[in-house]
């Protein structure tokens, strides 16, 4: 089965600044992806591309098809929530759910109910009514009745608080996520969904720095936290990054050698959110 | 096609303004007509028969007028609030293309809007035909009310709706252009461009031909899409006291539907308009930011 997402030299510009530099990447079917990269990293300008909604240099297939000149078609098979704000204010819920059940030919209108009504929310009101939360609650609705191959989320919980961000990603997990799906998410905010996540591609100034399955990692990367006097020892390991941290120092290497390695202290398995930022810090500091 | 009522539906939910407006219109003549002044002596048939029509005429142009307005502004604003408020988001992430979207803004512009101000306008004035003929007597609002009139002005209307509609598709697909563009301010920016280009010319150029082909087109309507004015033969005047009014014989002799459709200008518009739309639609495809 080819790539569900597939991208080479992917390349976007915008006047002089280039926003994607000759990216490759692919997202397998079945997965969730975090595209993880500070602000102004070429994250969105990736999703954008993907989604069909900007133009673009370079390769690019997703569900076999070309984004920006089949975004209709593409639109059939996949969906996205790109900030959960964008709702208009005018729009009604039963509205809502009205539109997308005439416009979409795999919306379940029965699904987006059910799921509404677990929440407090009826359906005259008006979205400019509603409460942050209540309108993801919403968008959430409409986006899992879709009966999609591929769902996408850029900077999905952006402004909302901690409960909605823990109930937006759980239902996603819970009633969402099965084998015929695949999620990607960007996010800048790594902690919120390394445990969900299967894969990660992280990218920085327009170019992916990494891209690894979360299983590979406790394969490829160690961290390594030594007393002040082992240091010395530790560094002549070639580690890629270091911090100090609570009396020791944490070192993070590439390809290690963990028989070597724990003699010299404590290894453990680096989280997503330690990757990311060993990686993107750069070198040693 | 399934797509495209919804896509008029979406527009009649966002813009409520689309019969709120016109219903408004409506009362405020229904009121008038409870609560005006109708003082008129003894009529002779073919005198109530100019004034009932010029009533009625009277206030389809009252609605006509509003509705040009207001479409207008609505063209130029339909694809510019959604980037606004950034649903340009949701709605791109739903399976219809950009060509359905802009098009079926276009359609409410053009005909969507005006057929709803035309059916207003046939109600209120039904409403104020049984309002006057309840306040002066039935005598006379039935010689107010004359069906052949009343069946004469649907005639105009949907002939208006048509004609103008086709006219002036350049300045509806200008409209979408610009408001799939700017990033504020819509009403300069659709104003600005042509002023400047009639400047430039006027500048560096010494002619007019700019210039001279916009007044054209924003006035000359009138002239296409009728007969001529001038010619007095299709023209009925009629005394009403101190007043004279020149009223057509017949509506029927007075539009000219294969002389507009057969006049270069008709096509030239209709070119121009498209390539508008054709631009406003690749405009669409690109700005999703502001």
């Amino acid at each position: 089965m080819p790539p569900l997402i597939e991208a080479h030299a992917l390349t976007k510009k915008y006047g002089k600044h280039t926003a994607l530099d000759h990216v490759n990447f692919t997202v397998e079917a079945g997965r969730i992806v975090g595209l993880i990269g500070p602000n102004g990293a070429g994250k969105t300008t990736a999703m954008r591309a993907i989604l069909g909604l900007t133009s673009y240099e370079g390769e690019l297939r997703v569900l076999d098809r070309e984004p920006f000149g089949e975004r209709t078609a593409l639109m059939r098979e996949a969906s996205f929530i790109a900030d959960v704000a964008v709702l208009p204010g005018w729009l009604r819920v039963d509205q809502a759910i009205d539109f997308v059940a005439g416009i979409h030919p795999r919306f379940r209108r029965d699904r987006a109910l059910e799921l509404l009504a677990k929440t407090q929310i009826t359906g005259r009101r008006r979205m400019r009514e509603l409460s942050k939360g209540m309108k993801t609650q919403v968008h959430l609705a409409l986006t899992m009745a879709i009966d999609a191959r591929l769902l996408v989320l850029d900077e999905p919980t952006l402004g909302l608080d901690i409960l909605a961000r823990r109930a937006f990603y759980d239902a996603l997990v819970n009633d969402y996520m099965d084998e015929s799906r695949t999620i990607v998410i960007t996010t800048h905010q790594v902690e919120e969904v390394e445990n969900l996540l299967t894969d990660v591609i992280f990218i920085d100034k327009g170019r992916v720095v990494l891209a690894l399955g979360c299983e590979d990692i406790a394969r490829d990367y160690a961290a390594l936290a030594v007393p002040d006097d082992k240091v010395g020892a530790a560094r002549a390991e070639k580690p890629f990054f270091e911090r100090r941290t609570l009396g020791k120092t944490v070192l993070y290497f590439e390809h290690p050698d963990l028989g070597r390695l724990a003699a010299l202290g404590e290894l453990s398995t680096p989280s997503v959110s330690d990757l990311f930022v060993a990686r993107l810090s750069g070198g040693v500091t | 096609m399934n797509n495209y009522s919804w896509l008029v539906r979406r527009e009649f939910w966002e813009n409520r303004a689309i019969w709120i407006v016109p219903i408004v219109i409506g009362a405020a003549l229904v009121l008038a007509s409870l609560f005006g002044h109708v003082d008129l002596g003894a009529l002779a048939p073919e005198q109530s028969r100019v004034i009932g029509g010029t009533v009625l005429f009277v206030f389809g142009v009252t609605f006509f007028v509003v509705m040009g307005i207001y479409s207008s502004w609505y063209l130029l604003d339909c694809l510019h609030s959604d980037r606004k408020d950034r649903s340009v988001l949701f709605w791109k992430s739903l399976p219809i293309s950009d060509t359905a979207t802009v098009l079926a803004k276009l359609f409410t512009g053009l005909i969507a809007i005006p057929l709803v101000y035309f059916a207003a306008a046939d109600i209120t004035t039904v409403l104020i035909a049984f309002v006057i003929s309840i306040r002066a007597h039935a005598a006379f609002a039935n010689s107010l009310w004359q069906p052949s009139v009343w069946l004469q002005l649907q005639v105009l209307w949907l002939y208006l709706i048509v004609t103008t509609a086709i006219w002036y598709l350049p300045f509806a697909g200008w409209f979408l252009v610009v408001s799939a563009w700017a990033k504020r301010a819509v009403m300069l920016w659709s104003i600005l461009p042509p002023l400047a280009f009639y400047l430039l010319e006027r500048w560096f150029l010494g002619t007019h031909v700019f210039g001279s082909a916009l007044s054209e087109r924003a006035l000359g309507y009138g002239q296409y899409a009728f007969r001529d004015m001038a010619n007095q033969s299709g023209w009925v005047t009629t005394i009403i006291n101190d007043d004279s009014i020149r009223t057509p014989q017949s509506v029927f002799r007075l539009i000219d539907p294969v002389g507009f459709l057969s006049s270069p200008a008709t096509w030239l518009g209709i070119l121009v308009g498209v390539a508008f739309v054709a631009a406003a639609i690749q405009l669409r495809l690109r700005r999703t930011e502001m």
